[in-house]
C-alpha cells in the first residue's frame, strides 16, 4: 500500500509491505523494516533496525499527532494541508489588517478609536485570558477602518476585534 | 481536632491538599465553579459544592459563598491553597468571626504582611534591609512621579496585596509610568480585588532567594532553608530549586534568622515564606512575606522531609512544632519545573483547549503535582499552571540530568505547553553552572525557539503514521468523541477511599 503525508507541513510519500511480522517501509530510494506492536489504544512500540521507540499517537479531526521523544510531530494528509499551508501565507498578508483575538479570552481595553492612525507595534487593544494581559499590536502603520468588539466582550480565538487600512 | 477541610481553591494545589487530608484521615470538601465542574479536585474530593459561575470574583473569590459551603458541609476548617483568597485578610476574619479555623497566618499578621507597604515599615523597624522605595500608597500618578524621580528609575510598580507576578510591570522612563499604574492597577484589581500599587527601585539582576518558615501558636519557630526562584518571567517563577547554589553556611545561616526574625516582627503563625533579594555582594533585602503555601513547596519538602500541608494542617489544630531548628538538614538537591498552559514560541499566548492525552513521567526521585488528565478542557478563567514536575536527586548536576530526562518523557498533547521551552533552560551552559538570576530569561531566552527537530525521528513517525492507517480498529477515541468518565480517569488511581474489608 501507498500512503502520502505532510509530516510538519514536508511532503512524504512511503509504501507499505508486510514481511512476515514486521513491515517493509520504502522512502524515497530507500527501504528500512519496522516491528511495530500496539500497546495501548495510543502507544506503539517500533523496533527499526534493532533501535527501540515508544510513540505515542493522537488523532485529532484531520490530522494525526505523533509524540516521540518529546517531540511532537504534525501529520496530515495532503490534500487538507497543503490547502491550509498556501492560505496561511495569503491569509498572513490580508492578517496583517485583520486583527483577531490570539487566544480565546476576554476584551479589556480597545485603546484606539475609528479612524485613526496607528503606528507598527502600537498597542490597539487589551485581551485578558488566564489572569495575564495580552496586548494587541498593530503589526504595521495603518488606519482603524472598523472596530469590532468592546470592552468587557469574551471572544474566540480568531475572532475579528479590529479592522484596519493601508493609508491612502 | 480537625476531622473535615474546605479546600477554596482549585487545579494542583487543591489536589495536593486533598491528598494531605486523606492521609491524615480528614474527609475534603471542593468548591468548584461551572467551568470546574470535570476538574479532578472535584473528582478527588469526598464532597464537592458548586460556588457560581467561572469568573474567579463570583466563584473562588466568593466569600461569603465559601463560608456559607463550610458551614453547610460541617467543616471546620478550610485550606485556601495559594492565589485567590489565600493572603485576604478580611476572608481570614471572616473565618474566624465564623469560627472556622483558616489553615493559614492569623488574620492580623496576613493584614500586616499582605500589605507590603505595611510590611516594609515593619521590617525596616525590626533591623532588615528593605528595597529603597515609597513607604505608603499613592493617592495619585503625580505622587507616583514625583516619588519616582527621588527614587530614580528603573522603577516597578508593585501590587500592594500582590504576589505571582500579577500587577507588576518595570518603568525604565517617566513617559511609561502612567499607562504601568494604570494597568498594574487594573491587574491587581482583577486578581486580587484591590487595586493598590505602590512603586519601589527596581535592582537589576539580583538573585531571588526565599526562605521557608513554619511558626505554631506557641511562639516557636523554624525555618526550612532556602529556594532559589531566580529564573522568572515577566516576575513569575518558572524554576525552582534548593539548596541555592549562591549561598554558603554562613549567608544561609544569616539569612535563615532574619527570615525567623521577619515572622516574628510580624506575628507570624502558620507556614509562610520570607523573600529575598539577593545582590552580587551578597547583600540581602527583604522583598515580602508570601503567606501562604508556596507553588514551589514541594522542593523543600523534597529536601527537608518536611511535609509542608500536613505541618500547616497541625499547626491549624493547635499543635506544637514537632521540630526544632537543629533537627533540620538539607539533604540532596531538588529542582521544580512549572507545567503552564502558554505557547513559549509564541510570546507565551495562554493556550486553553482539551488535552488530547496525558502522560506524566514516573521513575526514582520524580514527584508530578497536577490537576489534569487526559481528555480535560484547560478553562480560560485561570491561571495558566497546570502541574509542576519536581525531582531530587544527591546532587544539583544529577537533578538536572533527572529532570531533562523526566521532561523528554512528559506528554501533553493537544494544547500548547511550556514543557521543550524548561528543557532549555536546564540544559543551559549558565543555568548548569548556577549562574542564575532574574535578568536570565530574558537575557538568554527573548527569542526563544523550538529547536530543529531530529531528522533520525522520520522513519518511526512514517512508521507510526502508516501504522495507524493500516489499523483502524485503534481508531477508538477521536476528539469528537468525549471519551467516558471512567476513561477519563483512571479508577486505579481514584480507589483511594477504598479499603478491602474496610468500613
Amino acid at each position: 500500500m501507498e500512503f502520502e503525508f505532510l509530516i510538519d507541513h514536508i511532503f512524504h510519500k512511503v509504501s507499505v509491505d508486510k514481511t512476515g511480522n514486521a513491515l517493509l517501509f520504502k522512502e524515497a530510494g530507500a527501504s528500512f523494516e519496522a516491528d511495530i506492536r500496539s500497546i495501548s489504544e495510543n502507544v506503539l512500540s517500533i523496533i527499526i533496525e534493532g533501535r527501540s521507540y515508544s510513540a505515542t499517537i493522537v488523532r485529532d479531526k484531520d490530522k494525526k499527532i505523533v509524540f516521540l521523544n518529546g517531540r511532537s510531530y504534525i501529520v496530515e494528509k495532503p490534500g487538507e494541508g497543503a490547502k491550509a499551508f498556501h492560505g496561511g501565507e495569503e491569509r498572513t498578508r490580508e492578517g496583517q489588517l485583520r486583527i483577531t483575538a490570539p487566544m480565546p479570552g476576554r476584551v479589556i481595553k480597545i485603546n484606539v478609536a475609528e479612524g485613526e492612525k496607528v503606528r507598527k507595534n502600537q498597542t490597539l487593544a487589551i485581551v485578558e485570558a488566564m489572569k495575564m494581559e495580552n496586548e494587541i499590536k498593530a503589526s504595521c502603520e495603518a488606519v482603524v477602518k472598523k472596530i469590532h468588539t468592546s470592552a468587557g466582550e469574551l471572544v474566540d480565538a480568531e475572532k475579528l476585534l479590529i479592522e484596519l487600512e493601508l493609508e491612502k | 481536632m480537625i476531622n473535615k477541610i474546605l479546600i477554596a481553591n482549585r487545579g494542583e494545589i487543591a489536589v495536593r491538599i486533598i491528598k494531605a487530608c486523606r492521609e491524615m484521615g480528614i474527609a475534603t470538601v471542593a468548591v468548584y465553579s461551572e467551568a470546574d465542574r470535570d476538574s479532578l479536585h472535584v473528582q478527588l474530593a469526598d464532597e464537592a459544592v458548586l460556588i457560581g459561575p467561572p469568573p474567579a470574583t463570583d466563584s473562588y473569590l466568593n466569600m461569603g459563598r465559601i463560608v456559607q459551603a463550610a458551614q453547610a458541609a460541617h467543616s471546620q476548617a478550610i485550606h485556601p491553597g495559594y492565589g485567590f483568597l489565600a493572603e485576604n485578610a478580611n476572608f481570614a476574619r471572616l473565618c474566624e468571626k465564623e469560627g472556622i479555623i483558616f489553615i493559614g497566618p492569623n488574620s492580623n499578621a496576613l493584614e500586616l504582611v499582605g500589605d507590603k507597604v505595611r510590611a516594609r515599615q515593619t521590617m525596616e523597624k525590626a533591623g532588615i534591609s528593605i528595597i529603597p522605595g515609597m513607604k505608603s500608597i499613592p493617592k495619585s500618578v503625580a505622587e507616583c512621579e514625583a516619588a519616582a524621580r527621588t527614587i530614580g528609575y528603573p522603577v516597578i510598580v508593585k501590587a500592594s496585596a500582590g504576589g505571582g507576578g500579577k500587577g507588576m510591570r518595570i518603568v525604565s522612563e517617566e513617559n511609561d509610568l502612567k499607562p504601568a499604574v494604570e494597568a498594574g492597577m487594573r491587574e491587581a484589581k482583577s486578581a486580587f480585588g484591590d487595586e493598590s500599587v505602590y512603586l519601589e527601585k527596581y535592582l537589576e539582576e539580583p538573585r531571588h532567594v526565599e526562605f521557608q518558615v513554619l511558626a505554631d501558636n506557641f511562639g516557636h519557630i523554624v525555618h526550612l532553608f532556602e529556594r532559589e526562584c531566580s529564573i522568572q518571567r515577566r516576575h513569575q517563577k518558572i524554576v525552582e530549586e534548593t539548596p541555592s547554589p549562591a549561598l554558603d553556611d554562613a549567608l544561609r545561616a544569616k539569612m535563615g534568622e532574619a527570615a525567623k526574625k521577619a515572622m516574628q516582627a510580624a506575628g507570624y503563625n502558620n507556614a509562610g515564606t520570607v523573600e529575598f533579594l539577593l545582590d552580587r555582594n551578597s547583600n540581602f533585602y527583604f522583598l515580602e512575606v508570601n503567606a501562604r503555601l508556596q507553588v514551589e513547596h514541594p522542593v523543600t519538602e523534597l529536601v527537608t522531609g518536611v511535609d509542608l500541608v500536613r505541618q500547616q494542617i497541625r499547626i491549624a489544630s493547635g499543635e506544637k512544632l514537632s521540630m526544632a531548628q537543629n533537627d533540620l538538614r538539607q539533604r540532596g538537591h531538588a529542582i521544580e519545573c512549572r507545567i503552564y498552559a502558554e505557547d513559549p514560541a509564541n510570546n507565551f499566548l495562554p493556550s486553553a483547549g482539551k488535552i488530547l492525552f496525558f502522560k506524566e513521567p514516573k521513575g526514582p526521585g520524580v514527584r508530578h503535582d497536577g490537576g489534569i488528565y487526559s481528555g480535560w478542557d484547560v478553562p480560560i478563567y485561570y491561571d495558566p499552571i497546570l502541574a509542576k514536575l519536581i525531582v531530587w536527586a544527591e546532587n544539583r548536576d544529577l537533578a538536572c540530568r533527572r529532570m531533562t530526562s523526566a521532561l523528554d518523557d512528559y506528554a501533553i498533547i493537544g494544547i500548547h505547553t511550556t514543557i521543550g521551552f524548561l528543557k532549555d533552560i536546564i540544559n543551559h551552559p549558565e543555568f548548569r553552572a548556577g549562574r542564575t538570576n532574574t535578568g536570565f530569561i530574558k537575557r538568554y531566552f527573548e527569542s526563544w525557539g523550538e529547536k530543529g527537530k531530529d531528522p533520525g525521528m522520520l522513519r518511526p513517525v512514517l512508521a507510526a503514521a502508516a501504522f495507524d492507517e493500516l489499523n483502524p480498529a485503534a481508531h477508538v477515541q477521536g476528539a469528537e468523541s468525549r471519551p467516558s468518565r471512567k476513561e477519563r480517569f483512571s479508577p486505579w488511581q481514584s480507589l483511594g477511599k477504598w479499603r478491602i474489608g474496610g468500613i
